[in-house]
């Protein structure tokens, strides 16, 4: 059989290798000038090649034994150009909990591969939709392809490797969150087909993604350095891509992971200026009639979100959360109008809001627009587990406000003090990739 | 885990009672050495001013060799016990917390009780450090109040005895040296509104680093006997003296012949234009570029042109100290824009009002999922054009803020100085600088800045003398007051008279890409074109200079268009090396221009104007040793030291620095506090440094009893001196000889 059909390029893969090839380009661009001197330097550009071209077939290969490949060369890559300076004890230790991560995820999805295969006699993925699988060879293959991609995109409790991984260079950092960190939620989108025919898988994904995203967004505001903080940051923003695919809203979840990608990368590039960003003092608690303004504006701006994405204004299936979250973003964006200076406040406070929902719906959109022919766009019905988690996505919003009324000297309780503590050892860096003697570091 | 074992190996330690035998301990006898450990730290200042200091400063009592094997002992260690490790992980863990400069949204709870008691509360909630019922819960509830009886009693729980305390404290400072070093900037240096928030001291840090150790590492009294084994590699470090004292004795030969060819001029004319720069090394090779285009006389003083103040901008209402650390600001000065306040106002507002939106997304729950989608695309496209088109990128960056918020120029308010003391503050500047008479009539000050984009370092390379910061302000303001007729009729009297037609402008040397700006007030014809000439000089030492200063950096490219490589270099966001900053400075010159002029001195020293003969009672003398000789000694220390290990004093590479709290740089995921330089500012690549290691040596152009007489009057001086830390060489202008001071602080004659 040798006219194999290794690759198979669709609108999903080509995305793909858009986003990757982009962000390789300004990466390598950027490292030219920052890795100047570096011992190391032209090592690194050629394992930022192999790496980029690894991706490339991983994202489009149709054969599985070859996707699986794919996959474990380019987590080996990454491994290898994470560490970039084996002297350096820490850097070893953060690529090889890397490493031994992406080992299990490989493991699982070379077994949910042989299983697919040998249960359906193809080894084709585009086949396979076609083709019928035992309903238990789904069900293993479903949970082993959800452990490689949980693994993959750091999804707890299979978070550690991400907020341990920044002793790698700054580049490789931006590399690794607009790129191979979305393995997983590319790889669900991949084998939508194993998900959407069990429900029950489908909650799994739901409930971990939203764990996750819960999660990565605390202690994402609980860090003190700068590059903890994108990690952490990237940890939530994985949990919420794969909440999204639990919904059913695959090409949903496509689309965040590129405008996220992109958003992420520049933000490691840019981490040189952390120390000059001012905050503009966010702790001003709004007056009610400010909240209640801001939220009929917020209505407005889901109003428009559904205008320009041509969905109704209140779907009932579980497309109803990014319209909720549309809603939360297009009120909190007036409401900080609101609170600013601004010399026709109200007016503008509408257009920021209608701005944030055009500029949303119309970057989902294309994004869903290009995936179309993929048919990965199926909401679910929503369910009581769904309904818990968007009131507590509303209800944390909500005591964010309550957060800027305390005043910093006030009186704390115990279980505060014992939540924050261990939320913040939660959210340590494995104590190996550490460099807790300044000698161990090396260059 | 650890604590399992130790709960039955240390079950005596429970006994509380056995601390108050101890507690008659004398208190003060602790307070003196805890006083004795924190002097073998520097302080490390934080990113927003980063001020060179010698890293080394605690140990300047002690001769320079000798300091160097104190160093390795402390500081040079590649391995420390394992357990200390650990103990060190949670020290880093919550100094990045306490520390935090508003990097994170949700705060360390209970900062405002201190370090050491807000971390104690917290501590007993750690369940990775103490259990439930262990005896560690139980020791942490029995210890006493003050910081003091802390670090007693956890001194006498790991059993170290009396006459060890100094050296065990010591040892908690050194194994954790770069967050010693700036909790050392918090206590003495910092300024009131960085302290008083959450307050930190001394013995608090003490008390915190050993409660962590006693919880961690009940046997850390191993500590002292690790440290005992310790013996310095005496082989390598006489190699690298010998070393250090052949390239200093050749490069002091070889300044020293090139600085006895030159002759006073005859005579003294009246230049076009006076030029007073910064003594910064970056000042030197620019002055003789300026020097060849025209008729200019240049000098060097201090950058802060000798004004302890302060600026407020009116806008912003940021308030910064724009004087010397060693320095506390007499005087606020008020910046605000020169016209339209009102509209400019709006302009800020309106810029925070987006910042606003922007961050009110970004640092919460729930809408940062939204955001990166929304604002997705248009980062992706920005990313793009700031790598591969980045001069398209800052045109559209500058336009979109110009619309949002229009430019201006900044008018300065001096109504904070009191007529008398802009009158003193002016005579003494001009006294000091040497410029009492033959005034040209334009006198340009000229202070100085840098520009790099995305540059956690961007502070270390503006003027040092300004507390990292830029000059330009403080060069307004002393042309400002010269300006007035009243400072000058009252100069008048004081034999300082300055010719009517003699205007005083202020300028700013932008270091990164030799562009120098005149902040120009006066609109008459005559001025006008004077200034079109200038302005076309400045063009051509820019060129000069910038293609001098790439031949540094780049040795195999020669440049056509070096003005636009250096622009370059100051707009991109990838850029590691913009510039050299000090580097290679190696030595400081005391006197007057004609010494210097001649001589390429290539970027290496310092400049200070001095005219020993209007210094009568050599008070001039005495700041300049005392002041501005202090400055140029750390930084070169700094650049002494951040070269020789760029590990143990420097910041490391930059290709994997992480940005804590905004105050300081760690190395990866965490680690202790980097200060010093970046591998990048010293190093030409991992391997070559670009940074020679040489002691400064300062030469001073003056009759050399006069020069002693002044280092008789202060015992810091001699301490320098005598100890080898400053090389000082007196080019006598009376007996015509060259000295040098030997370490016995007695004048050998050299030629």
């Amino acid at each position: 059989m040798l006219n194999l059909p290794l690759f198979n390029f669709d609108a999903l893969s080509l995305l793909m290798i858009c986003l990757v090839g982009f962000i390789g380009l300004v990466v390598g661009s950027f490292s030219l000038r920052y890795m100047a001197g570096d011992r190391k330097k032209k090592a690194f550009f050629v394992q930022l090649a192999l790496l980029i071209s690894s991706i490339s077939i991983l994202v489009s290969a149709d054969f599985m034994p070859l996707l699986v490949l794919a996959w474990w060369v380019s987590n080996l890559l990454l491994c290898r150009i994470m560490l970039h300076k084996s002297e350096w004890a820490a850097a070893k230790a953060s690529a090889h909990l890397a490493l031994k991560n992406f080992t299990l995820g490989a493991i699982a999805l070379a077994s949910a591969v042989a299983i697919l295969g040998w249960s359906s006699g193809t080894w084709q993925i585009s086949a396979l939709k076609f083709s019928s699988i035992p309903t238990m060879a789904m069900a293993f293959s479903g949970v082993l392809i959800l452990i490689a991609a949980l693994s993959q995109s750091a999804i707890w409790p299979f978070h550690r490797w991400l907020l341990s991984s920044l002793n790698s260079p700054t580049p490789v950092s931006a590399l690794m969150h607009a790129g191979l960190v979305n393995g997983g939620g590319f790889l669900i989108a991949r084998f939508a087909f194993v998900f959407l025919e069990q429900a029950w898988l489908m909650q799994w994904v739901f409930i971990l993604g939203s764990i996750t995203a819960l999660l990565g967004t605390c202690w994402k505001l609980m860090q003190h350095d700068v590059k903890r903080m994108l990690a952490c940051s990237t940890m939530g923003q994985m949990g919420f891509m794969l909440a999204e695919c639990g919904l059913g809203l695959f090409a949903a979840a496509i689309s965040h992971l590129i405008w996220h990608g992109m958003f992420k990368a520049y933000l490691f590039l840019n981490s040189g200026s952390a120390a000059t960003e001012k905050r503009v003092l966010l702790n001003t608690h709004p007056s009610k009639l400010h909240f209640l303004i801001a939220i009929c504006l917020g209505g407005l701006g889901a109003i428009s979100f559904a205008y320009v994405s041509q969905r109704p204004l209140l779907p009932h299936d579980t497309s109803l959360f990014i319209h909720v979250l549309a809603w939360v973003a297009c009120t909190q964006g007036a409401l900080s109008v609101l609170q600013s200076q601004f010399r026709f406040n109200l007016l503008i406070a509408a257009a920021v809001s209608v701005l944030i929902a055009m500029i949303y719906a119309g970057n989902l959109s294309l994004i869903e627009y290009l995936l179309e022919p993929m048919q990965i766009l199926v909401p679910q019905s929503m369910v009581a587990i769904h309904w818990i988690v968007l009131g507590l996505l509303l209800i944390v919003w909500l005591l964010m406000f309550l957060r800027y009324m305390l005043p910093e000297q006030s009186y704390v309780p115990g279980w505060r003090l014992r939540l924050y503590v261990s939320m913040l050892n939660a959210s340590q860096p494995s104590a190996k990739t550490v460099t807790a003697h300044r000698n161990h570091y090396q260059y | 885990m650890k604590f399992f074992g130790q709960e039955i190996k240390h079950p005596e330690k429970l006994d509380l009672h056995q601390f108050n035998d101890h507690a008659h301990h004398d208190i003060e006898n602790l307070k003196q050495d805890i006083h004795s450990s924190w002097g073998k730290i520097a302080p490390t200042w934080p990113l927003k001013n980063l001020i060179a200091v010698n890293p080394l400063m605690g140990f300047d009592s002690l001769p320079f060799e000798q300091a160097l094997v104190e160093a390795e002992k402390y500081f040079l260690q590649k391995e420390i016990p394992q357990q200390m490790l650990e103990v060190n992980r949670h020290s880093i863990k919550w100094l990045q917390a306490f520390y935090d400069q508003g990097q994170s949204s949700i705060a360390m709870p209970l900062r405002h009780l201190g370090l050491l008691h807000s971390t104690l509360m917290l501590l007993k909630h750690d369940r990775s450090l103490v259990q439930r019922g262990s005896w560690q819960q139980a020791w942490l509830e029995a210890l006493p109040e003050s910081a003091e009886e802390i670090i007693q009693s956890c001194l006498s729980f790991l059993n170290i005895e009396k006459d060890d305390y100094a050296l065990m404290m010591t040892l908690m400072l050194t194994t954790l040296p770069g967050w010693s070093a700036y909790t050392k900037y918090r206590c003495e240096w910092a300024d009131a509104a960085d302290q008083q928030q959450h307050v930190v001291s001394e013995s608090e840090y003490l008390a915190f680093r050993l409660l962590l150790t006693c919880l961690i590492w009940p046997d850390a009294q191993e500590l002292l006997i690790w440290h005992h084994t310790i013996s310095p590699n005496q082989t390598n470090q006489d190699k690298f003296l010998d070393g250090l004292h052949k390239s200093e004795q050749q490069y002091q030969h070889r300044l020293l012949n090139q600085l006895s060819k030159q002759k006073p001029p005859v005579d003294m004319h009246c230049p076009s234009a006076q030029w007073i720069f910064c003594i910064d090394v970056r000042s030197e090779p620019f002055r003789r570029a300026l020097e060849s285009t025209g008729d200019y006389q240049t000098l060097g003083f201090a950058g802060f042109f000798g004004l302890p103040i302060s600026v407020r901008d009116q806008i912003t209402d940021d308030n910064y100290a724009s004087c010397p650390v060693l320095l506390k600001p007499q005087f606020e000065i008020q910046q605000s824009p020169c016209c339209d306040h009102e509209h400019h106002q709006r302009g800020h507002l309106r810029m925070q009002g987006l910042k606003r939106i922007y961050q009110s997304l970004k640092y919460n729950f729930t809408t940062p999922f939204n955001l990166v989608e929304t604002l997705g695309l248009a980062t992706g496209l920005w990313m793009g054009l700031k790598s591969l088109v980045p001069n398209l990128a800052l045109k559209l960056k500058s336009t979109a803020s110009q619309t949002i918020r229009t430019n201006f120029v900044n008018d300065i308010d001096i109504s904070g100085i009191p007529l008398e003391q802009q009158i003193n503050q002016s005579a003494n500047a001009l006294k000091m600088m040497g410029l009492c008479k033959n005034f040209a009539p334009l006198v340009i000050f000229c202070g100085h800045g840098s520009a790099t984009q995305n540059n956690a370092y961007a502070t270390a390379l503006d003027c040092g003398a300004c507390g990292g910061r830029h000059g330009g302000t403080n060069a307004q303001v002393l042309a400002k007051m010269l300006n007035q007729s009243s400072v000058r009729n009252a100069l008048a009297e004081m034999n300082i008279i300055i010719p009517d037609d003699t205007v005083f402008l202020a300028a700013q040397h932008n270091t990164t890409t030799d562009e120098v700006e005149i902040f120009s007030e006066e609109t008459s014809d005559h001025f006008a074109h004077n200034l079109e000439k200038i302005k076309n000089d400045l063009v051509q030492a820019r060129h000069k200079n910038s293609a001098w200063r790439l031949a540094q950096l780049y040795p195999q490219k020669s440049d056509a268009q070096p003005a636009l490589t250096t622009q370059h270099h100051a707009q991109d966001w990838a850029q590691v090396r913009p510039e050299w900053g000090l580097s290679k400075n190696a030595s400081f010159i005391i006197g007057p221009r004609w010494l210097t002029q001649q001589v390429d001195l290539e970027g290496r020293s310092f400049l200070h104007s001095y005219e020993w003969n209007e210094d009568k009672e050599a008070s001039s003398l005495t700041t300049i040793l005392t002041a501005p000789m202090i400055v140029t000694h750390w930084i070169n220390s700094q650049y002494f030291f951040s070269t020789l290990d760029n590990i143990a004093f420097g910041g490391g590479s930059k290709i994997s620095k992480n940005i804590t709290g905004k105050i300081g740089i760690m190395q990866g995921n965490a680690s202790d506090l980097m200060h010093g330089l970046p591998l990048q500012s010293v190093f030409k690549n991992d391997d070559e440094p670009y940074h020679e290691c040489l002691r400064l040596s300062v030469m001073v152009y003056a009759p050399h009893e006069m020069i002693k007489s002044v280092i008789d009057q202060h015992s810091n001086l001699q301490k320098l001196f005598a100890n080898g830390w400053i090389h000082l060489f007196c080019l006598d202008p009376v007996s015509k000889q060259q000295y040098q001071l030997s370490q016995e602080l007695v004048w050998t004659p050299l030629n």
